[in-house]
């Protein structure tokens, strides 16, 4: 039988004229959000997923497209209605119509909402999650770790093909303060079914040495939303949970939040984002340090000052001291010389005085006045003769007068 | 390692109380530039660990377990 192959765009056609044959009208499904990206034109593009019942694996997944005319009305209607952003993770009840296209492919197009089915699989699944680790007892305890106040030994767990993991140790090296790190890859696998087992056999090889550890970081670059599933796990949730050291995540973006982010000591949301954690918290010791080092060398000038101002004074008294009692030796001693002289000065009046009286009396008393008076003395050889019965008949006797002296004998 | 790791926070331990020290006035003279050079020892080793690789935990993080 001769071969006829159709192009493949005729055999997409044929499918195409099937689908719209076969399921022409609108269907109302329940699916998950995963990867709702809107781009500048206003449309909506979106994965719908399923997950098998133990929720971890995937067990169908649809594009689907909001034009944007639908999207702005939808978006707000939605989120207004259940105050929840209309983001990834979430479960929706929406209306669709089945294409498929020659070039995209199969796809949903959504063109109602029923807001009132609002809480997705995963959502339910990480509050259960966080509700059971709380239960018993571990939800925060990686919280409460606290981080070393030099975190620069740092255990990696992340795929070691990622972006991210460039990105981090880059950011690591290039800091601008010039801070020692020391990265180790732990590698793991961050997207797929296998995350849960890779991550805790990565955080199993960290825990064999964790003493040459500070602190743990699981970074992933940035990717589909539904491959975060793989975070959402009790199991590794536990494990991080229970861990010794600080577990620092940064393993999504600003719309993805996992089970793994909420027990995490703390997140972040990109891997550059953990490496500039890290720094600022290297920096933060650095400044304490400079701190310490800068009060310490203030509180000894001030204390040196005063030892200063103290010696300086103590230095500005002694003369003054000594002055003082050099005055005041000098006053005793002028005080000692003038009692002294006038000490002098009365002695030697009063024996004037005395040698004066004396004079006095000798005058009185010498013999020329007698003489003058007109008494006489009587001399035998040089000798005065005082008593008569001294003489005899025929002596020679001198007799002195004031003028003169006259020679006799004596009958 | 986990002694090294401790003796940063223990150098900065001692440093703040060096420093609470010098500050609260409880050293003599004579005492404080014997702390003073402590405290310059402290500092200069917890720079060294903020700013200079150390080779030993370099080997440790590069070599062990790969």
């Amino acid at each position: 039988m001769e071969k006829e192959p159709l192009s493949l765009y005729e055999l997409n056609a044929l499918v195409r004229q099937a689908l719209n044959e076969s399921l022409p009208d609108t269907y109302w499904i329940q699916a998950e959000l995963s990867d709702v990206r809107s781009n500048a034109t206003g449309h909506c593009y979106l994965e719908f997923i399923q997950k098998d019942a133990r929720g971890n694996n995937l067990i169908a997944k649809a594009r689907g497209t909001i034009w944007a005319n639908v999207y702005r009305m939808l978006k707000p209607y939605f989120e207004e209605s259940t105050g929840q952003a209309f983001v990834s993770g979430i479960k929706v009840m929406v209306e669709v119509t089945v294409e498929f296209h020659e070039l995209y492919g199969f796809s949903l197009t959504v063109v109602d909402i029923d807001p009132t089915y609002t809480l997705g699989d995963m959502a339910r699944k990480r509050r259960e999650i966080l509700k059971q680790l709380e239960e018993e007892g571990v939800l925060t305890l990686n919280k409460e770790l606290e981080m070393p106040m030099l975190a620069q030994r740092i255990a990696v767990i992340s795929s070691s093909s990622a972006a991210g993991y460039g990105d981090f140790c880059r950011q690591l090296e290039e800091n601008p303060y010039g801070f020692v790190f020391y990265p180790r890859l732990f590698p793991a696998l961050m997207q797929g079914n296998q995350v849960e087992e890779s991550v805790i056999n990565a955080l199993n090889a960290v825990n064999d040495h964790r003493d040459d550890f500070d602190v743990v970081v699981i970074i992933r670059g940035g990717g589909a939303t539904s491959d975060l599933s793989g975070f959402d796990t009790y199991l590794l949730a536990a494990n991080c949970a229970q861990f010794p050291l600080p577990i620092i995540t940064g393993i999504g973006h600003e719309r993805d939040d996992t089970v793994l982010d909420s027990i995490a000591h703390t997140r972040v949301k990109t891997p550059t984002a953990a490496a500039q954690f890290l720094i600022t918290h290297m920096h933060d010791a650095a400044v304490s340090l400079e701190e310490l080092a800068q009060t310490l060398i203030s509180s000894v000038s001030v204390r040196m000052d005063k030892e200063h101002s103290r010696l300086a004074e103590l230095t500005n008294r002694l003369p003054l001291v000594i002055k003082n009692r050099t005055i005041r030796e000098g006053y005793l001693l002028e005080q000692l010389i003038q009692k002294i002289n006038v000490g002098i000065a009365r002695s030697l009046t009063n024996k004037q005085h005395r040698l004066m009286l004396l004079e006095q009396r000798v005058n009185d008393a010498s013999p020329e006045r007698l003489l003058k008076k007109g008494f006489s003395i009587t001399l035998k050889d040089g000798k005065a003769v005082t008593d008569s019965t001294q003489l005899k008949a025929g002596d020679v006797i001198t007799t002195r007068l004031a003028k003169g002296e006259v020679t006799s004998e004596v009958k | 390692m986990a002694e090294k790791k401790e003796s940063y926070a223990e150098a900065m331990a001692k440093l703040e109380k060096i420093v609470s020290a010098v500050e609260k006035d409880e050293l003599d003279i004579d005492q404080l530039s014997q702390k003073l050079k402590e405290a310059q020892k402290l500092v200069s080793f917890c720079k060294e660990k903020l700013y200079k690789a150390d080779e030993e935990i370099k080997k440790i993080m590069e070599g062990e377990g790969n």
